[in-house]
């Protein structure tokens, strides 16, 4: 074909982009792309026409395992999100069991941050090894973690976070990171487990978390979580 | 079409992110700011959600075609050119190609006979109202509007739908030949008409 003919040019890059070139041709004109800066901007063109088209759909919100997986892929763990408050104070409040013992949280000083971040939990191995501290956004829209101490080694796991709702079965509440601290968005049935939580707990699952949905690894941290406020 | 006028909207259609700050964001990327990606993908997941659904029609397949997107954007972030501008297109063009690469194993065979009632949902979802969209996307719409309406419905398969050209006949019921040649004219109506 006489790629520098510029309607036929035009009719491939507007094809293309609509979808409707396919199998060997679409191909061929992929390689033509990544040769011919004008094909290329004739195609950026029909790109941004069709793109206000998807901008009018409505959104749809991924499940949390999307951003697990790609942060896994790309970087072997969670991305810590920006971090947006800063503890000054908090003070130990109870718990433990077999093999943990969880400090709960009282009393936290925010620095200016929406939706504020109330304290939720602390988890460590023992007393006096906190690993994670959560704390909540109030309204209950997401769970801010932080590394406080060191993680245990589980090469080649990832420790997941569970909401024990009193009467049902675990739900995950995504990922503890490695390193850093994280934001986890929750979803509505997160909401609703951790709302209805007593307990939540850690386990060791394959890395980027359980693959069935309920915790499948030993868990390590089982701790009470104060009632909502 | 001005340029001024596409990179300066007056408004946004409710949730589109803010184009400069997305053009930021990638060449954060582009630098290696992990914390960028994450901010990216708050800002644009949802959206890319939506179209790889409408193309695969399962969430899981979809879900799957979003975590490669986003691997890509990241490996990729260094070629995205901001001389192109509308970083949004970019990411849209990345996902909608994801989508009609991976469409052929994921996509039920079955749901082809289901295509022709989608046609009310695409003009409810309001793509062709140019009320909505200024600049740049009410031309898009203007000049979809002046295509008659079986050619236009021909172009919204294979656009959100990521139909191909015989999937597109058997779910309007028209040769494989008529459709082809009604998608070349419209796109070529199209292209005088965007370009007046």
């Amino acid at each position: 074909m006489n790629y520098e003919d510029p309607e036929l040019l035009d009719r491939l890059a507007a094809e293309y982009a609509l979808g409707t070139l396919r199998g060997p041709a679409r191909r061929r004109f992929e390689r033509l792309c990544a040769r011919s800066e004008v094909a290329r901007h004739v195609l950026y063109r029909w790109e941004d026409h069709w793109s206000y088209l998807s901008r009018a759909l409505p959104a749809v919100q991924p499940s949390a395992r999307v951003w697990l997986n790609v942060s896994r892929q790309l970087f072997g763990e969670v991305v810590p999100a920006p971090r947006v408050s800063r503890w000054r104070t908090w003070q130990v409040a109870a718990a433990a069991s077999l093999v943990a013992i969880a400090l709960i949280v009282g009393l936290i000083m925010r620095q200016a941050a929406l939706p504020p971040l109330q304290p939720l939990v602390v988890l460590g191995t023992d007393s006096a090894h906190p690993v994670w501290r959560l704390e909540r956004r109030q309204p209950l829209t997401a769970l801010s973690i932080e590394v406080v101490g060191p993680v245990p080694p589980a090469a080649g796991k990832s420790y997941e976070l569970w909401a024990l709702p009193h009467g049902g079965a675990p739900v995950s509440l995504g990922l503890l990171p490695a390193a850093g601290n994280a934001e986890r968005k929750l979803s509505k049935s997160q909401r609703a487990a951790l709302l209805a939580a007593e307990k939540v707990a850690v386990s060791v699952e394959p890395l980027g978390g359980s693959p069935t949905g309920s915790p499948t690894g030993p868990i390590v941290i089982v701790t009470n979580v104060p009632a909502p406020g | 079409m001005s340029r001024a006028q596409v990179e300066q909207p007056t408004h946004r259609p409710v949730n589109e992110p803010d184009g400069a700050e997305l053009e930021a964001l990638l060449s954060r990327c582009a630098a290696g700011d992990r914390s960028a990606l994450e901010t990216l993908y708050t800002r644009v997941a949802p959206i890319l959600l939506a179209v790889l659904m409408r193309i695969l029609r399962r969430r899981d397949a979809a879900e799957d075609a979003l975590q490669d997107v986003f691997v890509s954007v990241w490996q990729r972030a260094r070629q995205f050119d901001p001389i192109r501008g509308r970083a949004l297109a970019w990411l849209v063009s990345m996902a909608r190609y994801r989508a009609i690469d991976m469409q052929r194993a994921a996509r039920p065979a079955v749901a082809l006979n289901e295509v022709s009632a989608l046609e009310p949902q695409l003009q409810s979802e309001g793509p062709l109202d140019a009320s909505e969209m200024l600049g740049a996307g009410a031309l898009l719409v203007r000049c979809l509007e002046q295509i008659a309406a079986p050619q236009r419905h021909c172009l919204m398969l294979a656009y959100h739908e990521g139909l191909t050209h015989s999937e597109i006949a058997r779910a309007v019921n028209e040769p494989l030949g008529t459709v082809k040649s009604w998608v070349r004219r419209s796109l070529l109506a199209l292209r005088k008409c965007l370009e007046s």
